[in-house]
């Protein structure tokens, strides 16, 4: 420690430019991560924040909510499993909408865009089962006619008290509650009752006698596992039952988007473990006389190592420390990117950070177990 | 009282075969605990081969090597490593300071070693400098001091684990007459006034006489005439 101290204080500049090096790449694995986090939460936050714990996909559909539609048989039969506590549909669609009324000043009367809605049971034995889970502001709906929005769009046309009306001229929605990160498909994103979901449905398409959920929301009786009731569940033939967890983890856009950034991540974990390797080796290999003499009277080889270490410990906390005010000072600004930034990342890359950091030091740990003490007594420039 | 140190029939050699080269030939030579030794000879004829066996920096082809009383013949690099640490101290023919380190830090470093810090090194390190004459030179970086000011900062890092054996390898050969010296009378007045033993390899034949004995080396084997007076 003592070594490790007074060499960073005596080479100020050095070390801090490794700080800032290694703060830099703490700073961009957090931004992928923030990243990656936040387009999987636009992609697919309306799965992930809603209530139920299972969900149930048609076999064909290939998880993806947008292709599923569960039969009236498969409903009886689902309904039938061992361990279903309640069951109940919840139907997924995009719309073209336009805003009537909306608090927004440019947001248009007459402008069309695409929302996608979500509809669940609030009545009944299935009342509440895919209902969002992180309400901001406002309430859930208790009616016809009214909806929980993403507040990623509140400024869209989709705050409370704006009317969402799905075109061509039907259903007209009011916002009564917020919910945090419920968007599907990176599109405003609005839950609404199953009845008026089915309303929805109508609108577009006048010769539907009968609308069919796109999934069904599923939870357990008590004392099962929601593993158990997946189990149980894919028994059912032509159906595909994934836990919520399951279900983001493994929707088509989910997984190709969350592949992509954690190559980036992945390619920045090596480029830190290189310039924490190679700096710490240059160190050690431009100081190696004077660990040869430091073994020469009496260092042993693990008290250098060990003094190593602990310096590149140091260094690697203090750019953690770096990168995480980076992205602290810069976060709010990433917000509306949909870029999240949390404590608990920080732990796990600080961590992550710390192993890489110690693994970047094994060559010149390497180096240092290798001196030769004897080369203390070669003359100047005879050292090896 | 025991000697510093003592060498029976030692032999080193290095490489094999043609390539064999025999630095040292069955050198026996013992040192009292309190003695100066001068260790002259020209260059090649084994004297840091000599210095590095009594330090525990190597191990001898053949022969028994004692050292404060410890037989270190066989001892494993890790044995070796803590007779360095807590029973030599050696000046270098070269690199004897840690460059980012100050004067004071220097000789700090030794007990930092030997995992001991706090005020009693700190005030070692500082009594030593002062006796060497540093007391406004402490917290100079080696960079920061003259050639005669290092060796003394060097010397004082090798008595700061207060040696039994101290092993100097040409500490005047980079000075001048003058300074050099100085710089033998610096290591007298230290060596006998910690009542230590000494080997101090030099070139010159003119500083021997800061010594209790000389013994000359050629090609490996020490004159036998001034073994006679060994202890
Ligand atoms: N590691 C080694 N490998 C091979 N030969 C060596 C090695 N170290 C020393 N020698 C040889 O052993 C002999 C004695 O070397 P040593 O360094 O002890 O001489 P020295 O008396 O200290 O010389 P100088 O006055 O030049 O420092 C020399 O011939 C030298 O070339
Ligand atoms: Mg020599």
């Amino acid at each position: 420690m003592f070594l490790a101290i007074r060499e960073i204080k005596r080479a100020k500049v050095r070390f801090t430019l490794l700080v800032l090096a290694i703060g830099l790449l703490v700073f961009l694995v957090l931004f992928q991560i923030g990243l990656r986090d936040g387009l999987i939460g636009q992609f697919i936050g309306a799965l992930r924040h809603q209530s139920a714990p299972v969900l149930v996909f048609d076999a064909q559909a290939r998880k993806n909510i947008e292709g599923s539609r569960i039969s009236p048989d498969a409903q009886a039969a689902l309904a039938q499993v061992d361990g279903v506590g309640r069951i109940g549909p919840l139907g997924e669609s995009t719309f073209t909408v336009s805003n009537p009324v909306s608090r927004a000043k440019s947001v248009e009367k007459d402008r069309l865009i695409d929302a996608v809605l979500f509809g669940y049971e609030i009545t009944g034995p299935a009342a509440g089962l895919g209902a969002p889970t992180t309400l901001t502001k406002g309430r859930l709906p208790t009616g016809p006619n009214e909806g929980v929005a993403s507040d990623r769009n509140r400024s869209e046309g989709f705050d409370i008290g704006d009317v969402v009306r799905i075109e061509p001229g039907g259903v007209e929605i009011t916002v009564v509650g917020l919910a945090r990160d419920i968007n599907y498909s990176v599109s405003p994103t609005v839950f609404v009752s199953w009845d008026t979901f089915q309303a929805a449905r109508k609108v577009r398409n006048p010769d539907a006698t009968v609308v069919f959920p796109s999934v069904m929301v599923v939870e357990p009786v008590a004392g099962v596992s929601d593993a158990r009731l997946v189990t149980n569940l894919s028994t059912v033939s032509g159906v595909v039952p994934l836990t919520r967890a399951d279900a983001v983890a493994q929707s088509p856009g989910v997984a190709s988007v969350s592949q992509s950034l954690n190559t980036v991540i992945g390619l920045l974990v090596i480029t830190a473990l290189m310039v924490i390797g190679l700096f710490i080796l240059i160190l050690t290999v431009q100081k190696s006389s004077s660990l040869t003499l430091m073994r020469a009277i009496g260092a042993h080889r693990r008290t250098l190592a060990l003094s190593l270490l602990a310096q590149a410990s140091m260094v690697v906390f203090a750019g953690v420390i770096a990168g995480a005010i980076m992205m602290a000072l810069i976060s709010p600004a990433l917000n509306t990117l949909g870029v999240s930034f949390s404590f608990s990342q920080l732990g796990v890359v600080g961590v992550g950070a710390m192993i890489v950091g110690w693994i970047g030091s094994l060559a010149a740990v390497l180096r240092v177990l290798r001196i030769e003490p004897i080369n203390a007594t070669l003359p100047p420039g005879m050292q090896r | 009282m025991t000697n510093a140190l003592e060498l029976h029939d030692i032999t080193k050699t290095y490489g094999e075969g043609d390539n064999m080269i025999t630095a040292l030939a069955s050198a026996t030579l013992a040192v009292a605990s309190d003695e100066m030794i001068a260790l002259i000879g020209p260059s090649g004829s084994g004297k840091t081969t000599l210095l590095s066996i009594a330090g525990g920096l190597l191990s001898p082809s053949s022969g028994q090597v004692i050292v404060g009383g410890k037989d270190i013949s066989h001892a494993s690099p890790s044995e070796l490593t803590e007779v360095r640490r807590s029973t030599v101290g050696f000046v270098f023919q070269s690199v004897n300071l840690v460059p980012f380190l100050t004067a004071r830090e220097n000789l700090l470093l030794v007990d930092e070693l030997r995992g001991s810090r706090g005020k009693q090194s700190r005030d070692r390190a500082d009594r030593l400098l002062d006796e060497l004459g540093l007391a406004k030179r402490l917290n100079n970086l080696p960079s920061q001091l003259s050639g005669g000011e290092r060796q003394r900062v060097a010397i004082g890092r090798a008595l700061m684990n207060e040696p039994a054996l101290v092993l100097f390898d040409e500490p005047t050969s980079a000075l001048d007459t003058h300074l050099g010296e100085q710089v033998m009378e610096l290591i007298q007045s230290e060596v006998k006034g910690r009542g230590t033993a000494a080997i101090i390899i030099t070139h010159d034949r003119r500083m021997t006489h800061w010594c209790d004995r000389t013994v000359t080396i050629l090609d490996g084997h020490l004159q036998t005439d001034e073994l006679a007076t060994a202890g």
